[in-house]
């Protein structure tokens, strides 16, 4: 098995990905960030993550069809989306099409840590995650 | 004691609430007063005097020819006299009778001229006149010497033939004349009577062409306000506020009409103001949904990077965290600006007009909506055209004719839509086009004429208030352009707003 989670990080907010792929990093997970959605879309072919979180509202591809090509490629990976606004309606897709949660922007790093804890904790990985 | 006050104060009130006039209003009915009801009687009256003139003008007419009938007989009888005369003259030459008959007569004639001597005066110049009566006594003389000489017996055959020499020639001249004067007299007579012949159709004729006149005048004094008032509630009914201006010259009926629909007018302005301001906060309301989404980004940035530092602010590189305050700063001003964005556009302002770049301005309203946009996965294709000239007009209110054209587009697209918005110039020299153009639903060419109506919504109660594209058409109106719209059922619709430019370029005062 592997020794640390492989997690994907996808928003088209560059400030996004630059403090959230350390903050991620820090408590022992493998992060890939990608501001492109069409980039990160070619990864997760390539490559089965444990969890993908992706921003739910990008310029040409949304976080549903993230969502989607993760169910097709995988059962196993967990889906975190992060919503902007969140809509009722894109919320309930979202989980009807099998997302692990949601988080709302403005969140912090702990926010998504212990989202992705909940995650990895689900995924079988019981090790502890330490605050930073 | 109280009540009985209040009721007064409160009388007083009614009885002082005048319809408050305005400067219009007072000009229209400080112009001279001239109503219909005067038209009417005037002419009423001109019709009395010109009927009152041909009555008396008739009676005077007549009155003249019966004088004139009494003077020719007059001189009828005075012929007569002087032909009798000159009978008994020739009896006297043919038998030499007697020839106190004669002279009898001829008395008659004397007196029947002195008695009508003025009247013979109008007629006759002086000079005939003189010699007419010089003739008739001259003649007479003659017959009264020729009696004398036949009663004395005394027979001077020259002296006698010359009397009866000069009595002929006397009594001929002295017939003549008086034939003459009858003949002369007789003629005018008839002139008279042919006159009073054709006066009814002189009057008739000058009636005849006074009534064309006056049903043309009373007409186009009645159908002209007509006209104009159907003109002006056809430029009202297409949204044009303009007062209207004076009828006519005067003041009249149409004055207090002129003066209600200014008065209207003036409503209908004022109204459409709060109709524009209601459909504004409403479409705020539509985009707070969009502009808090976007402004979560920048927060959440913010947020995000806070926390970094807090959480590593020991172990951070100078370029680090360099890097991270500048974040802070930008994504500061990135939340200022979509909240000043939006506020320019809810702020309740007066109208203004001032010089604007219409580019900068539709990039403005587009920034408003992309989220929106990005909430149903809608692409917004902005193609701008540089270096245009300058508008005038008012920033929000344009700005709103915008939104809600964009804001229909967007009701209008499937998921995946496309909306392109274009600025180019117009085809026409001196105007702008924006175009806004969505690959929705169309509109059905049933509800087209009714699409600018306030109200008019086919959207569901609580979605559409209908009043989106009545407000722009205000807008536009307002603005001396025009909104045109080409669309086909199911399969898009452009919309295309027109605005007077000015000829300063866009960047006049960038430098
Ligand atoms: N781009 C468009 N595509 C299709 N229909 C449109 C479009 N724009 C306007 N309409 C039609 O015109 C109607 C009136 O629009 P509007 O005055 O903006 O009111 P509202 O949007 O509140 O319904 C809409 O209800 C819709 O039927
Ligand atoms: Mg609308």
């Amino acid at each position: 098995m592997k020794e640390n989670l492989e997690i994907l990080l996808l928003d088209d907010e560059a400030i996004v990905g630059n403090r959230l792929g350390p903050a991620i990093e820090k408590v022992g997970y493998d992060v890939e960030v990608f501001e492109d959605p069409k980039k990160a879309l070619n990864r997760i072919n390539e490559k089965e993550f444990d969890i993908v979180v992706t921003d739910i509202m990008m310029g040409d591809v949304n976080g549903i069809q993230i969502l989607e090509e993760v169910r097709k490629k995988s059962d196993k990976t967990k889906v975190i989306i992060i919503t902007g606004y969140a809509t009722v309606t894109l919320a309930r897709e979202a989980m009807d099409k099998g997302a692990f949660d949601m988080i709302a922007k403005p969140f912090t790093p702990d926010d998504l840590r212990s989202v992705i804890a909940k995650a990895a904790d689900s995924l079988g990985y019981k090790k502890i995650i330490a605050k930073a | 004691m109280t009540n009985s006050l209040e009721f007064k104060s409160s009388f007083i009130n009614n009885s002082e609430k005048k319809p408050a006039l305005d400067t219009e209003g007072r000009n229209l009915l400080a112009r001279p007063r001239f109503s219909l009801r005067l038209h009417i009687l005037l002419l009423f009256i001109l019709f009395s005097f010109l009927s009152m003139a041909i009555i008396i003008g008739s009676v005077i007419v007549i009155n003249c020819i019966q004088k004139k009938i009494s003077f020719v007989q007059t001189t009828e009888r005075y012929l007569f006299y002087i032909e009798q005369a000159r009978r008994w003259e020739k009896n006297y030459f043919l038998y030499d009778t007697n020839l106190e008959d004669a002279i009898q007569i001829t008395g008659n004639a004397k007196t029947l001229l002195s008695q009508n001597l003025k009247k013979l005066m109008t007629v006759l110049s002086a000079e005939e006149t003189a010699n007419m009566i010089e003739n008739l006594e001259k003649y007479r003389s003659l017959l009264q010497e020729l009696t004398v000489l036949k009663k004395n017996g005394i027979v001077n055959a020259g002296k006698k033939h010359k009397i009866e020499t000069s009595l002929r020639k006397h009594g001929a001249e002295m017939v003549k004349v008086a034939a003459a004067l009858v003949y002369k007299e007789q003629n005018s007579m008839n002139a008279m009577l042919r006159l009073i012949q054709r006066i009814p159709i002189y009057c008739f004729a000058v009636v005849l062409l006074l009534t064309i006149f006056l049903v043309h005048f009373l007409s186009k004094r009645l159908i002209k306000p007509f006209n104009l008032l159907i003109e002006s509630t056809q430029r009202i009914a297409k949204g044009d506020f303009s007062l209207v201006p004076p009828i006519c010259r005067y003041r009249g009926e149409f004055t207090a009409v002129e003066v209600a629909i200014n008065q209207m007018l003036k409503e209908l302005k004022s109204h459409e103001l709060t109709m524009v301001e209601s459909h504004k906060l409403r479409a705020v309301g539509t985009l707070t949904a969009g502009v808090a989404h976007e402004l979560n980004n920048p927060l959440n940035n913010i947020m995000l990077t806070a926390h970094a530092m807090l959480e590593d602010h020991n172990g951070l590189s100078e370029d680090e965290l360099l890097e991270m305050i500048n974040d802070l700063i930008n994504e500061a001003d990135r939340s200022r600006s979509i909240v000043r964005n939006l506020l320019d556009f809810a702020r309740e302002s007066e109208s203004v007009s001032e010089p604007l770049d219409l580019g900068m301005l539709v990039s403005e309203t587009i920034k408003l909506t992309l989220n929106q946009a990005k909430v149903s996965g809608v692409k917004i294709e902005t193609q701008i055209q540089p270096d245009l000239p300058r508008i005038r007009g008012d920033k929000q209110q344009l700005k709103q004719v915008f939104l809600n054209l964009i804001l229909n587009a967007l009701d209008a697209v499937e998921k995946g839509g496309n909306i392109k918005i274009n600025l180019k110039k117009a085809d026409s020299p001196g105007f702008l086009a924006v175009q806004v153009e969505d690959n929705g639903c169309g509109i059905p060419s049933h509800i087209l004429p009714n699409i600018f109506d306030p109200f008019f919504t086919t959207k569901g109660s609580g979605k559409g208030t209908g009043l989106g594209l009545s407000v722009s058409h205000g807008i536009i109106t307002m603005h001396g352009g025009q909104i045109n719209l080409e669309t086909e059922e199911g399969k898009y619709t452009r919309f295309t707003v027109i605005l007077p430019s000015r000829n300063i370029p866009a960047d006049f005062n960038k430098t």
